[in-house]
C-alpha cells in the first residue's frame, strides 16, 4: 500500500493538502491516494472536510498548501479532463430554463468536444448509453425538473458516465436518493469498476455500495484518522459511528463495530 | 402608400428583426444563469455610453457599446470574485448608469429629452450606418449563441461541473456578458435601453411555459422575440408611440396567452405513467439473445458478485442463470 501511495500508477495523489475556506481551515495536511483500478471511499462526519478534499483534488478549490496530481500530472498542468467524471453533491439538476435529461447528460461530452464542432455519432451514442446505464432511457426527452430527486441525481451520474472517464469522482451520490436509485447506481458503478477504472467516492452512508469498496479513508476534523480496508476499526470510526447511531441501516449491518 | 415604401421603415423593420433574434439568444443564457436582470443593468450603463457620444460627437452606437461592455465585464468580475453579491453589483450599475447618462447629457448642453429616443426606441432614427453595425453585431451574437451552445449551456447550467470538465468558465461567462452588452446596443434603436431586457427575458419565459428542453426553448424564444419586435414597430408606425412600449406590451400579451396553455400541457404530461426500468426494481431481467457462453477464458472481464460471477459484456454485466444470462 505504501508503495502504491507514491507510485505513478495512482490516478489521484494528494499530499499535505491544506485548505482554507473563508477564515476557517478545513483540511490540515491531508494525504490521499487512489491507485488505478481501486474504489476508495471517503468517510467521516459532517464538516470533516470530505467534500472539500474531493473538490480540491479536481481543482475546484485552491489549496493553501500541498500538491495534487491527477494521473501523475500536477493539477496546474493537467489537461486530460475527459479522463475525469465528476458527480457533484446536488439536490437538483434543474436550472432557470428547462433542459431534457439528454441535454444535461450531453454536457458530459464537453471535455471531448471542440467549440463550434457539432456532436459526433460517438458523442450521441455515449449519451444514449449513459442514459440507459442509469435506467432513464424512457425519460430521456423529459425535463429534468419533472424527475424525482433520486432520478435527478441519476442524471448527474449519467452526465459523468457520458464522459467515458477513467476516474469517477462522486460527492455523496446517494444523499437523499431513494433505494431503487441507489441500487441502480451501485449496479452502474459495478459495471464501471469491472473494466478496471477507478472511483473516489464521498459517502455518508454505505448503502448498496459497500461491497464495491476496496479501501476506506476516514476523515475527522480535516485529518485522516483511518486509511485501509473495510471494515473500519471501531476506534477510529468511533465518531463516525456515533454520528450514525440513529441510522438503523448502519447499525443493523454491524459494519463498523 | 405601404409602410414598406419608406426607407426608414425598411431599416426599422430590419433592425427589429435582428433585435428580435439576438435578444432572446443571449436572454436564454441569462435566464438559465438566473441573471435575468443583467440586461437591465447593462441597458442603464449603456445610457451613460450614449451620453458620452452626445458629449463628444462620436457615434452613440460605438460609445454605448464600449461603455456597456465595460459595465457588463465589471458585473461579471464583481460577481465571480464574490466581492459583492450579483444583485448589489447590478443595483450599483442601475444607479450609476442613469445618473451618469443624465449628467453627461446635461454637460453636453442637450436636454434629457434627447435621450428619450434611446430610452424607448424610435423608428425614424435608424440610419444606414447604424443598420450595418447592428446587422454585423446581431449576426455575431447569434453565431456565438448557436455555435457555442453546448459550452454556454454547460456553463450556465452547472458552472462547477463545467469547470471540472476543463471548460474555461471565466472566459465563457465574460463572453456572455459581452454578448449581452452588444445586444443592448443593437436593441437601443428599436426597443430602447430601458426596455431591452424585456425582449431578452419575456420570450424566454413564454417559451419556457411550453417546452421541456433547452434547445426547444432557445429556438421558440427566437421566434417569440421576432414576432413582437416586428409587429411592435409596425404598430408604432400607425399609432405614434415609442416602439419599445408596443414591443414589450405585445411580448407580455404572448406570455399571458402561453400561461394557461403551458399549465394544460404540464397537466397532460403529469398524467403519463411513471415508468421505471425493471432492472432497477431488482426484478428478473434476462439478457437479449445470447449465443455466447461466458467462461473464465472468453475474454470478457469476470467480476465476483456475492455468490456468483458476472461477465462484463458490451457495458452490461451478465450472470449465468440456468440456460440464459441475466442482466446484473
Amino acid at each position: 500500500m505504501q508503495q502504491s501511495m507514491t507510485g505513478s500508477d495512482c490516478v489521484v495523489t494528494v499530499r499535505g493538502a491544506v485548505a482554507v475556506l473563508g477564515e476557517r481551515a478545513v483540511l490540515h495536511g491531508v494525504d490521499l491516494a487512489v491507485p488505478a483500478g481501486q474504489v476508495v471511499a471517503l468517510l467521516g462526519p459532517n464538516g470533516s472536510g470530505k467534500s472539500t478534499l474531493v473538490r480540491a483534488a479536481i481543482g475546484l478549490i485552491p489549496l493553501a498548501a500541498g500538491e495534487v496530481r491527477l494521473f501523475g500530472t500536477p493539477l496546474a498542468r493537467f489537461r486530460d479532463w475527459e479522463r475525469v467524471g465528476y458527480v457533484p453533491q446536488r439536490t437538483t439538476a434543474a436550472s432557470g430554463v428547462p433542459a431534457t435529461v439528454r441535454e444535461v447528460v450531453a454536457s458530459g461530452r464537453l471535455a471531448r468536444r471542440r467549440p463550434f464542432w457539432p456532436a459526433t455519432a460517438r458523442d450521441r451514442a455515449a449519451v444514449d448509453e449513459a442514459v440507459e446505464l442509469v435506467g432513464l432511457g424512457d425519460r430521456a426527452d423529459e425535463s429534468v425538473a419533472n424527475l424525482s430527486g433520486g432520478q435527478q441525481q441519476r442524471v448527474l451520474i449519467a452526465r459523468a458516465a457520458a464522459t467515458e472517464p477513467d476516474l469517477l469522482v462522486l460527492d455523496e451520490p446517494n444523499a437523499g436518493v431513494d433505494l431503487p436509485s441507489q441500487e441502480a447506481f451501485a449496479r452502474a458503478l459495478r459495471t464501471f469498476v469491472a473494466s478496471g477504472r477507478s472511483v473516489l467516492v464521498v459517502l455518508h452512508e454505505m448503502g448498496p455500495l459497500e461491497q464495491l469498496i476496496d479501501r476506506a479513508v476516514v476523515l475527522s476534523g480535516g485529518q485522516v484518522v483511518h486509511d485501509g480496508p473495510l471494515p473500519v476499526p471501531a476506534g477510529v470510526a468511533g465518531e463516525w459511528q456515533h454520528h450514525h447511531a440513529d441510522s438503523p441501516r448502519a447499525a443493523q449491518k454491524g459494519l463498523f463495530g | 402608400m405601404s409602410l414598406l415604401d419608406y426607407d426608414f421603415m425598411q431599416r426599422a423593420l430590419l433592425a427589429a428583426l435582428l433585435t428580435g433574434l439576438a435578444a432572446p439568444a443571449v436572454g436564454t443564457y441569462l435566464v438559465q444563469r438566473r441573471l435575468a436582470l443583467m440586461g437591465d443593468g447593462i441597458g442603464h450603463v449603456a445610457l451613460t455610453g450614449v451620453a458620452v457620444g452626445l458629449l463628444t460627437g462620436w457615434a452613440p452606437v460605438w460609445t454605448a457599446i464600449v461603455v456597456a461592455t465595460a459595465g457588463a465585464i465589471t458585473i461579471e468580475v464583481v460577481r465571480a470574485r464574490g466581492k459583492a453579491s450579483a444583485d448589489v453589483a447590478l443595483a450599483m450599475l442601475f444607479y450609476g448608469g442613469i445618473a451618469g447618462g443624465v449628467l453627461l447629457t446635461g454637460l453636453a448642453g442637450d436636454t434629457a429629452a434627447n435621450l428619450y429616443a434611446y430610452l424607448f426606441g424610435s423608428i425614424t432614427t435608424v440610419s444606414n450606418g447604424d443598420l450595418l453595425v447592428i446587422g454585423a453585431l446581431a449576426i455575431a451574437v447569434l453565431g456565438l449563441g448557436i455555435g457555442l451552445q453546448p459550452q454556454l449551456f454547460a456553463v450556465c447550467q452547472d458552472e462547477e461541473y463545467a469547470r471540472a470538465s476543463g471548460v474555461p468558465v471565466r472566459l465563457y461567462t465574460i463572453l456572455i456578458a459581452i454578448m449581452a452588452a452588444v445586444t443592448v446596443t443593437v436593441a437601443m434603436r428599436t426597443v430602447g435601453l430601458l426596455l431591452v431586457s424585456a425582449l431578452m427575458v419575456v420570450p424566454v419565459a413564454t417559451a419556457d411555459q411550453l417546452t421541456r428542453g433547452f434547445k426547444a426553448t432557445f429556438l421558440l424564444a427566437l421566434g417569440l422575440g421576432v414576432v413582437p419586435s416586428v409587429s411592435g414597430v409596425v404598430f408604432a408606425y400607425y399609432v405614434d408611440v415609442a416602439p419599445g412600449a408596443s414591443i414589450v406590451v405585445i411580448a407580455l400579451l404572448g406570455f399571458a396567452l402561453a400561461w394557461p396553455l403551458g399549465a394544460m400541457l404540464t397537466r397532460r404530461r403529469r398524467r403519463r405513467a411513471d415508468g421505471e426500468d425493471p432492472r432497477l426494481a431488482g426484478r428478473h431481467v434476462t439478457a437479449e439473445e445470447h449465443p455466447h457462453q461466458h467462461s473464465e477464458k472468453c475474454g470478457h472481464p469476470a467480476v465476483e458478485h456475492d455468490d456468483h460471477t458476472d461477465y462484463l459484456h458490451d457495458g452490461h454485466l451478465h450472470a449465468a442463470h440456468g440456460r440464459h444470462y441475466d442482466e446484473h
